[in-house]
């Protein structure tokens, strides 16, 4: 580092250099501040996740407190538009993507045998970006007459359908906070999307191909790949709303000349991919839960990385189905309703996959397998209620009715936000060296299957019987009193089991059972390190010669095909990493932290802020941006001694 | 004695288990047959016309299918869990890593049962989809948050104006003869939707798409807005009533007094 000529040191850079002293001692606050460890960030996303998921599903519970009863006056109409929208961004940009990322982060380095991802900056930048924008997002509440319950919250539906969304039909400041929320959520996801990507081509263990990756990996790059692409689609058309709102452009409006329906095609040309990148990193998380608890390898490998990458090109494909009903003819809707059933395809073959995964093992009824069995069921059902509404006659009647809220939330709860459950439990002891609750695990694991099931089930039926999504109130004599009686008891169920997760989560981190290295006797190189793994991962780099490396360190076949423990294997690794204490990892560099992320990330609220109220604080956002940015390519990544 | 009871429940609980999988199923299905009240106003399983008829087939084509593969696929799923349950914690299965000709036949065989439920499919598509025919009789539909408004070209008065009505629960329209609505947005995006008639199509500022329906019998039928429309969305209800020709006629001219 002596070599690059650093200018004579100011009072600032030496402060700088204080600063980030400061954050070296690994117990301070500013050294999480600082973190550009890819094991903290994700545990700072998977804590921010999990804290907007009580956000978000407080949202939902008020939403089905209103809906219990016909013609109810729990929330008024403008409160309860407005609380739908705010669950809907939630779920998706504060909860899925975010739990997702936090499990990218902290599975990513260790499964490839990598030491950090291939930019530790960038990716604080990523989160702290997600954090500014969740934020943002969030405080829009406060910008209305909150203690009156006027409410300032974006109130146009989350998928923000133009005309509704401009200036003529949503006054005050909501939707500006949406679209430029959104905004920061996309930069954030694209610079980890980048990251993961390059991280997973370049940085794995020797010996590790593509084709011997963990499929948590391939799912985090098909996904990865998703993000880069989709991303930009969706930053166009809020660039467009941000200059029709604030600009008095015109696209989508049609009285001049624009056209309301660019924005649903954009929108969609996003938003189907982006199921998949809520999905995706799911049913990766399967792909590693169902082997290690049944004591197979994964069935058929190739067929489900091939398919969870057919899935992610054929996404592209795929959005008029959200669109059926906006007229646009018989050939369009023709030709996207049979690229819609064909998306089953390499769906199902995952499915069966998983199920062949099962077939003929020894299989341990572990709470994060629970989780695992669960979602595959779940998600069996919201994928075959999925095809029954990509029939385009039929979806004519189901389309923005409750059917659908149905069948998204049986694919994006039953799918996603369950089999993440299933990854907390998995790999919580890998971070914490404790083992979960195994009973509490599975009160959770019930009551969550029993609420979620009271809660959706019958939303099929609402919807059948033609109640349509988005209504603040009913009438009586629809026939709808019962079904969304029974919703509201279920939501209520899986509050309940998120409250239990909650305890036995707190429980566990104090008086969890010492849970050793490796405790499910998994198969998968995370668990060959230590129980938390050292900053630096791997003191070693191993050197990977199968797909199932490690476990192939714990168990041979024997001359008759029975497979055996290797005497002494696979716990030979860990002692070896304790064994010599005065080497304690000292000459591994690891990058320094630094602030320059959370500093450039910080503009970006500011410059959004000014947008809405006062330009002259988008200068002095983008300057800030500029600072850190600036200050992260001089500052050096490694601080000498 | 407080460990003897202890252990009796410890032992009822371990029991229940093993049941509760099956104690939910049950639960559903009465609860689903218990509250199956098909006389309700917007039930799309009581189709009223022949658009709404032929939805509710294409609908049936897939949900049969669905439910024997969500039968299959989650009974296989407990008979796996149950057959395979670790007996021996020191047991290690044999490694199988997959088996090409199982997992070619389950992707092959999904995909000619999609593109057998597709093609009849495309086929109602192209039957729904035809403009309407030369002798349907056409209303113009106007959507204004949070109100419909119908326009009847058929019926003018002396000035040539077309009869227009306002009257969310007093619109009319002829049985047993097809109704082209002509859909039209003064403000935002509406979804005109009458479910027992069939399914619904957009109402979009800019742009008048034309759907038609037709009532095959006389009766009052339930709809509503199905695209978010802003405040009172829930409110934008409406009620059409089809009758015979002649009895339209004779409303439309008391109507145009």
């Amino acid at each position: 580092m002596a070599s690059i000529a650093v200018p004579k040191r100011s009072p600032l850079s030496e402060a700088l250099k204080g600063a980030r002293r400061a954050a070296e001692n690994s117990s301070s606050i500013w050294s999480w501040i600082a973190t550009v460890d890819h094991k903290r960030i994700g545990i700072l996303y998977g804590i921010s996740a999990v804290v907007f998921f009580i956000v978000g599903g407080v949202e939902a519970l008020l939403l089905r407190l209103q809906l219990a009863q016909p013609d109810a006056n729990f929330l008024d109409p403008d409160a309860y538009n407005r609380l739908f929208t705010m669950h809907g961004t939630t779920m998706v940009f504060l909860v899925v993507m975010p739990l997702s990322s936090a499990f990218f982060n902290l599975m990513v380095p260790l499964m490839i045998g990598a030491r950090d991802v291939a930019f530790p900056r960038l990716n604080a930048f990523s989160y702290w970006t997600f954090l500014a924008g969740a934020i943002f997002l969030n405080a829009s509440f406060f910008t209305g007459d909150i203690l009156n319950g006027d409410l300032g919250a974006p109130g146009g539906g989350w998928f923000g359908y133009a005309p509704l969304s401009l200036r003529e039909f949503a006054p005050g400041h909501g939707m500006d906070f949406w679209m430029l929320g959104l905004q920061m959520f996309g930069i954030a996801s694209l610079a980890g999307g980048f990251n993961f990507i390059v991280t997973i081509l370049n940085m794995r263990a020797p010996g590790m191909t593509l084709f011997r990756m963990p499929v948590f990996v391939w799912m985090t790059l098909v996904t990865s790949f998703l993000i880069i692409f989709a991303m930009p689609v969706i930053a166009v058309a809020l660039f467009e709303l941000t200059f029709d709102r604030l600009f008095d452009a015109n696209y989508f409006n049609a009285e001049a000349g624009g056209n309301p329906l660019l924005w649903q095609h954009m929108f969609w040309l996003f938003g189907h991919p982006e199921v998949y990148i809520l999905i995706l990193p799911a049913f990766g998380i399967l792909s590693e839960i169902l082997p290690t608890f049944s004591r197979k390898p994964l069935f058929g490998y190739a067929f489900v990385v091939f398919s969870g990458v057919a899935i992610g090109f054929m996404s592209w494909g795929v959005w008029v189905h959200h669109m059926y009903t906006t007229g646009l003819g018989t050939v369009a809707n023709s030709a996207f309703g049979i690229s819609t059933i064909l998306i089953a395809v390499p769906t199902g073959v995952k499915v069966f996959n998983w199920m062949g995964t099962l077939w003929g093992g020894s299989i341990r009824f572990r709470a994060p397998l629970m989780f695992a069995v669960g979602t595959v069921a779940m998600f069996t059902i919201g994928g075959l209620s999925g095809v029954t509404h990509s029939m385009v006659p039929s979806d004519y009647q189901q389309n923005s009715s409750y059917y659908v809220v149905a069948h998204f939330h049986y694919v994006l709860f039953g799918g996603a936000i369950m089999a993440l459950f299933g990854g907390i439990y998995y790999w919580f002891p890998k971070f914490t060296g404790k083992l979960m609750n195994e009973p509490l695990g599975h009160l959770n694991f019930w009551l969550m299957l029993i609420g979620f099931n009271l809660t959706f089930f019958p939303m099929h039926i609402s919807g059948l019987l033609g109640m349509p999504r988005r209504v603040y109130t009913y009438n009586s004599d629809m026939g709808w009193d019962f079904w969304n009686l029974m919703s509201t008891v279920g939501a209520f169920l899986i509050a309940l089991s998120v409250l239990v997760f909650l305890y036995n989560f707190f429980l566990s981190l104090r008086r969890g059972k010492e849970s050793g290295p490796d405790p499910w006797d998994a198969r998968t190189l995370e668990w060959s390190l230590p129980s938390p793994p050292p900053e630096y991962n791997f003191k070693e780099i191993p050197t990977v010669d199968s797909r199932d490396h490690f476990w192939n360190t714990k168990y041979r076949e024997d001359e008759t095909g029975r497979v055996v423990p290797v005497l002494a294997g696979g716990v030979v690794e860990p002692e070896e990493e304790h064994g010599d204490d005065d080497e304690h990892g000292h000459g591994i560099h690891m990058p320094s932290p630094s602030y320059m992320p959370l500093i450039a990330s910080i503009g970006f609220p500011i410059v959004a802020t000014g947008l809405i109220y006062d330009y002259a604080l988008v200068p002095v956002g983008f300057a800030l941006i500029l600072i850190g940015l600036f200050g992260w390519v001089m500052e050096p990544a490694t601080e000498e001694d | 004695m407080r460990r003897n009871g202890t252990t009796l429940t410890l032992g009822h609980l371990r029991r229940l288990r093993t049941f509760i999988p099956a104690l939910f199923l049950l639960g559903l299905l009465a609860l689903f047959l218990s509250g199956c009240d098909t006389d309700t106003p917007q039930n799309t399983f009581d189709p009223k016309g022949e658009v709404a008829d032929k939805q509710a087939d294409v609908f049936y084509w897939s949900m049969w299918p669905a439910i024997v593969i969500m039968t299959i696929v989650l009974g296989g799923l407990l008979v796996i869990m149950l057959r395979f349950r670790e007996r021996d914690p020191e047991h290690v299965p044999p490694q199988v890593h997959g088996n090409t000709r199982l997992e070619l036949a389950w992707t092959i065989a999904p995909a000619i049962l999609l593109l057998a439920i597709g093609i009849p499919m495309v086929a109602t598509i192209y039957d729904l989809g035809r403009p309407p025919s030369e002798d349907a009789f056409r209303v113009d539909v106007i959507a204004q948050r949070f109100t419909w408004e119908f326009q009847y070209p058929e019926y003018t008065d002396e000035d040539g104006k077309p009869l227009s009505v306002f009257d969310q629960s007093g619109f009319h329209i002829p049985a047993g003869r097809e109704v082209a609505f002509y859909l039209h947005s003064v403000d935002v995006i509406h979804s005109f939707w009458l479910p027992k008639l069939g399914g619904k199509l957009d109402v979009i500022p800019g742009r008048t798409n034309v759907l038609w329906l037709r009532a095959d019998e006389p009766g009052t039928f339930s709809g509503q807005c199905a695209e978010f429309c802003g405040l009172f969305h829930a409110d934008m209800t409406m009620k059409v009533t089809a009758q015979p020709q002649e009895e339209l006629d004779a409303w439309a001219a008391e109507m145009l007094q």
